[in-house]
């Protein structure tokens, strides 16, 4: 039998990994939701903000001006990305975007590896104390992750909600031909969703960065979870995503009390296939007719 | 005000419109009539910008249309309504006529007055704006659909048959908005299946066939000349 606190100590782990990842996988849903391609270059926009984030942080010290940096920086570059590679292929077969996106995933890559080398970085933490939680020190940082991701899910959802540019996005999102005779700029709108897209992702890779260190390559372990959470989650849901972010990890952290933290990683496989096979449209959306 | 001139579409390499022209002056309403195929949605599409015209010109106040996008002509002042609709499905009521009311350079007390206007035309509107556009019946989701034209304050409606599959009530309520629409000064192109509707309400007709014009006169020359509408559209007024 396991005792109460350890799955308590687990549930915590798993809702703040689970809050980070929501905030990955929430500007993945939303790009895949209006270009209807999976963003491959995702996961080098969060590695690259962390890069930012230290940059900013080695000249300022100060963590909140490096998070938002990193999260203005990366705007502009994804806006500027988009611009420049996947507006022109609007329209086309998927699979140029696709591949554009896997190209900007390259150039991404090794120019995080040429700017900043093979040595990880790291930033500090803004808040370093710990609280006991049973047995174990746990500390405030991973709570305070968890609170501001859930704070910029938040402000996304309302912004989507309620905002003009958020009913453009959702209504270029369900039928992009219509958008534009409504008089919607819908190349701006793409670009905008980008640029969002990519700020979220750099938020995440700053909020991450103080845990385990800023390296070219951080940005594959998180991507390849946020493509499991936006395709169980059903693709292009923002809700979904969220829910789905926070179920995988809870899943996740408990099967670690039985297994070691890089088999429980399967659990989270097992049930993308298992919705692949049931619930191809998402596990919280009713599969239609 | 509207114009086309010689307009060629493709789709692909099929071949769909092969020289159309035809006009609309300003506050007229007219009609365009043809069978099924002939390239009636394919002709409001490219004055849209949504296909794009391989040649001819499409001339709106003077200004070339041809190769502009959709989201700048709509902005010109041109509205459209599809034939099947494209309400936003998941977005409510109200959120579908945002994407027309949020443009710039419209005041507040304009936005409440352009949406009040819309309610009066369409009070069931008003009750349901809350649901999703999706939820509504197929004659509201056609109300819905003029309504949010109304909202971008056209100069002209381009309208794709909004009286298929709809009972005779809700032909005839379409009927009196485009009364409605015509009293308050706006053009309309009016494609339509329903022959007797389209000659009640229009001043005007043309009829394709075969991706062209072939038939142009006013309403009543057609209404007195039974042959000539079963020659084309292959039915009796
Ligand atoms: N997206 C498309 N791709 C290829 N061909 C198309 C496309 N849309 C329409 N067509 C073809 O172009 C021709 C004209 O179509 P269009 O929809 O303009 O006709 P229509 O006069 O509006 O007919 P209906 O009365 O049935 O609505 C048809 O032969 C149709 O099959
Ligand atoms: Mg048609």
């Amino acid at each position: 039998m396991i005792p109460f606190e350890q799955l308590l100590v687990q549930a915590i782990n798993g809702i703040v990994t689970g809050m980070i990842l929501a905030l990955v996988a929430s500007g993945l849903t939303l790009i895949f939701g209006i270009m209807d391609v999976v963003n491959f270059a995702h996961g080098d926009l969060f590695m690259l903000g962390a890069y930012v984030g230290t940059t900013v942080f080695v000249t300022t010290g100060n963590f909140w001006l490096a998070l938002l940096g990193a999260c203005v920086t990366m705007a502009a570059l994804g806006a500027a990305l988009q611009i420049t590679t996947l507006r022109p292929l609007l329209g086309r077969d998927p699979l140029t975007t696709i591949l554009a996106t896997f190209g900007i995933s390259l150039v991404l890559q090794n120019y995080a590896l040429w700017q900043y080398g093979p040595v990880p970085r790291k930033i500090m933490e803004p808040l370093t104390g710990h609280f006991q939680l049973f047995h174990i020190e746990y500390p405030w940082y991973r709570l305070l992750i968890a609170m501001l991701s859930a704070v910029i899910i938040g402000g996304l959802w309302l912004f989507m909600k309620y905002g003009t540019y958020g009913i453009w996005i959702r209504a270029t999102t369900q039928d992009r031909l219509m958008a534009s005779a409504m008089g919607i700029p819908v190349p701006r709108v793409h670009t905008g969703v980008f640029a969002i897209g990519a700020a979220m992702a750099a938020a995440s890779g700053v909020l991450f960065a103080p845990l385990v260190g800023v390296n070219h390559a951080m940005g594959f372990d998180f991507t390849l979870r946020a493509f499991v959470v936006v395709v169980v989650g059903g693709m292009g849901n923002l809700g979904g995503s969220i829910l789905a972010s926070i179920f995988l990890s809870l899943l996740e952290a408990f099967a670690s009390l039985w297994v070691s933290p890089a088999q429980a990683v399967i659990v989270s496989f097992i049930v993308l296939i298992l919705t692949l096979l049931f619930r191809p449209t998402g596990l919280f959306v009713p599969t239609p007719k | 005000m509207l114009s086309l001139q010689d307009v060629h579409t493709y789709y692909g390499k099929s071949h769909v419109l092969h020289g159309v022209s035809l006009e609309v002056g300003p506050g007229e309403v007219v009609g365009l009539l043809g069978r099924n195929g002939v390239g009636k949605s394919t002709t409001l599409k490219t004055v849209m910008g949504l296909v794009r015209a391989a040649d001819g010109r499409v001339v709106f106040d003077g200004r070339d249309l041809t190769g502009l996008a959709p989201h700048h002509v709509a902005r010109l002042g041109i509205a459209w309504v599809p034939e099947d609709r494209r309400i936003f499905r998941l977005l409510t009521v109200m959120e579908n006529l945002r994407t027309g009311l949020d443009r710039q350079g419209v005041t507040e007390p304009r936005r409440r007055e352009l949406l009040d206007k819309v309610y009066a035309s369409f009070p069931v509107l008003r009750e349901r704006r809350h649901q999703a556009g999706g939820t509504l019946s197929g004659g509201e989701q056609q109300m819905l659909a003029i309504a949010r034209a109304m909202t971008l304050e056209p100069k002209i409606i381009l309208l794709d048959e909004p009286t298929e599959g709809l009972m005779p009530r809700m032909v005839a309520q379409i009927r009196e908005i485009i009364d409605v629409l015509r009293r308050d000064g706006l053009a309309i192109l009016l494609v339509e299946q329903n022959v007797p509707l389209t000659l009640e309400v229009c001043a005007r007709v043309y009829i394709m066939e075969k991706g062209q014009v072939r038939y142009r006169g006013p309403a009543g020359e057609l209404r007195a000349n039974e042959t000539i509408i079963h020659q084309y559209l292959g039915v009796s007024a």
